[in-house]
């Protein structure tokens, strides 16, 4: 777990990490001393001019804030340049990844699911199991690509998600069988509290799988052997508030308010399971947010969490 | 009932013969190209019902297809589904700002949801 730096409320050594200079180059550092600068100068002047009534004095001292401005300024603006260097690069970046990566392994899902549904003639069930634990890699492949150039769009501000009627029954139930292996496994009890006819939803059914997916899977992979995780559905008003919750290891009260940063997992959490990028969280909350809604969470360690969201109705 | 007939344009070998393969044994007239001046000059030549279109093509990218298309009164109202794997907002928005009728990221679609769309596009046209 990182620790944190404080250099001082200005979080100047943050600020250089992320624009990638020195310490001595972060804007924020190069205003502070910009300003104590013109401080000092003006009560130098004050000092000398109460005892002397040359001009030189003042065209020195001029000379010399007038520098310091133009040289805090240049670096600042050098900054600026570099960071909006980057910015472009990672959208190319972004670009290429997406077609490059995306391709064969949307290659790869299309001749499986060929094979399986119309050239299945002749094909052993050994074969086709082998077939389907391919399929499962690469759904995992694309499924990790997918969370990292959703991340880059969502820094980048280009997140896209669609506004469409759907009925959030049928995702739910996917997610379900999705997770089914593993739930089994761990010998997890999935109980369910959702009223007969849901009105639907608006927003993007594709990404709104992937937000709850993670959600629901976080319930089953950091659960206790045999323990439960419940999915209620609640209408309300003008939305939907949808509450996943589980009986599994919790999240410690001085970790809850990183739980949603991109990439931050908790010690726990990486204890019980090394793999899993701690991307989930932070593409969920932004997924969700982005269709119009609204997420939180209540977690106690040790007894178990649960996540709570809003989505709108059509 | 006549055949509806499906323009695929892609030019990522492997992924144009899948959709060429499942649109062909579900009962499509299927037709593809592999660049974008291809593209539009099959579509002036095949009239399809419907074309499938890939962003990233060599010659003329999509936009510069579906541009050329929406402008030619004979082609003008062909529906353009948009199949690619870039997704981010301002492809997606560019996209349809040009006349694209909707805009499926390929990772995220399996070929029978693919087929579904295309169905749901040309049977609630007529």
């Amino acid at each position: 777990m990182k620790k944190r730096w404080f250099v001082n409320d200005f979080n100047i050594k943050k600020q250089a990490e992320e624009l990638g200079v020195s310490v001595w180059q972060a804007p924020s550092l190069l205003f502070l001393a910009m300003g104590v600068v013109s401080v000092i100068v003006m009560l130098v002047i004050y000092f000398i001019s109460k005892n002397h009534t040359s001009p030189e004095y003042l065209v020195l001292a001029e000379v010399f804030v007038v520098t310091t401005i133009f040289v805090a300024g240049n670096t600042i603006i050098t900054s600026l340049e570099r960071l909006a260097q980057i910015n472009k690069m990672k959208s190319e970046f972004v670009a290429i990844v997406s077609h490059q990566l995306k391709n064969p392994l949307t290659g790869i899902n299309w001749d499986i699911e060929l094979l399986i549904s119309k050239y299945k003639d002749g094909l052993t069930q050994k074969q086709l199991d082998v077939i389907k634990k391919i399929n499962n890699s690469n759904i995992l492949m694309t499924r990790l690509v997918n969370d990292l150039l959703d991340v880059a769009r969502i820094d980048q501000g280009n997140l896209f998600v669609s506004k469409e009627k759907f009925d959030i029954k049928e995702v739910i139930k996917k997610i379900i069988v999705k997770n089914d292996l593993l739930a089994k496994q761990m010998n997890i009890k999935i109980e369910l509290d959702i009223p007969e006819d849901i009105p639907q939803i608006v927003g993007d059914e594709k990404r709104l799988e992937v937000a709850i997916d993670n959600l629901f899977s976080n319930a089953v992979k950091y659960n206790k052997e045999g323990g439960l995780v419940s999915i209620e559905i609640k209408k309300e008003k003008k939305h939907l508030e949808f509450c996943i919750k589980d009986t599994g290891i919790g999240i410690p009260d001085n970790e809850q308010d990183q739980i949603f940063e991109k990439f931050y997992r908790s010690e726990k959490a990486i204890r019980k399971e090394t793999g899993g990028t701690g991307l989930g969280l932070y593409i969920a909350k932004n997924i969700i947010e982005e269709c119009g809604g609204k997420i939180w969470f209540k977690s106690y360690e040790g007894e178990g969490t649960e996540f709570c969201f809003t989505l709108p109705l059509a | 009932m006549k055949k509806k007939k499906v323009l695929v344009v892609e030019d990522d070998s492997n992924l144009r013969q899948a959709l060429v393969e499942f649109l062909e044994t579900d009962n499509f007239s299927v037709v593809s190209a592999t660049d974008g001046e291809n593209a539009i000059t099959l579509t002036k030549d095949n009239m399809p019902d419907i074309v499938l279109l890939d962003i990233i093509l060599p010659k003329k990218d999509g936009f510069d297809v579906i541009r050329e298309l929406k402008s030619d009164e004979k082609t003008k109202d062909i529906p353009i589904v948009l199949l690619t794997n870039l997704g981010s907002l301002s492809d997606i928005e560019k996209a349809l700002e040009l006349g694209a009728t909707t805009y499926l990221v390929k990772g995220d679609y399996q070929l029978k949801e693919v087929v579904d769309k295309i169905k749901e596009i040309l049977f609630y046209q007529k």
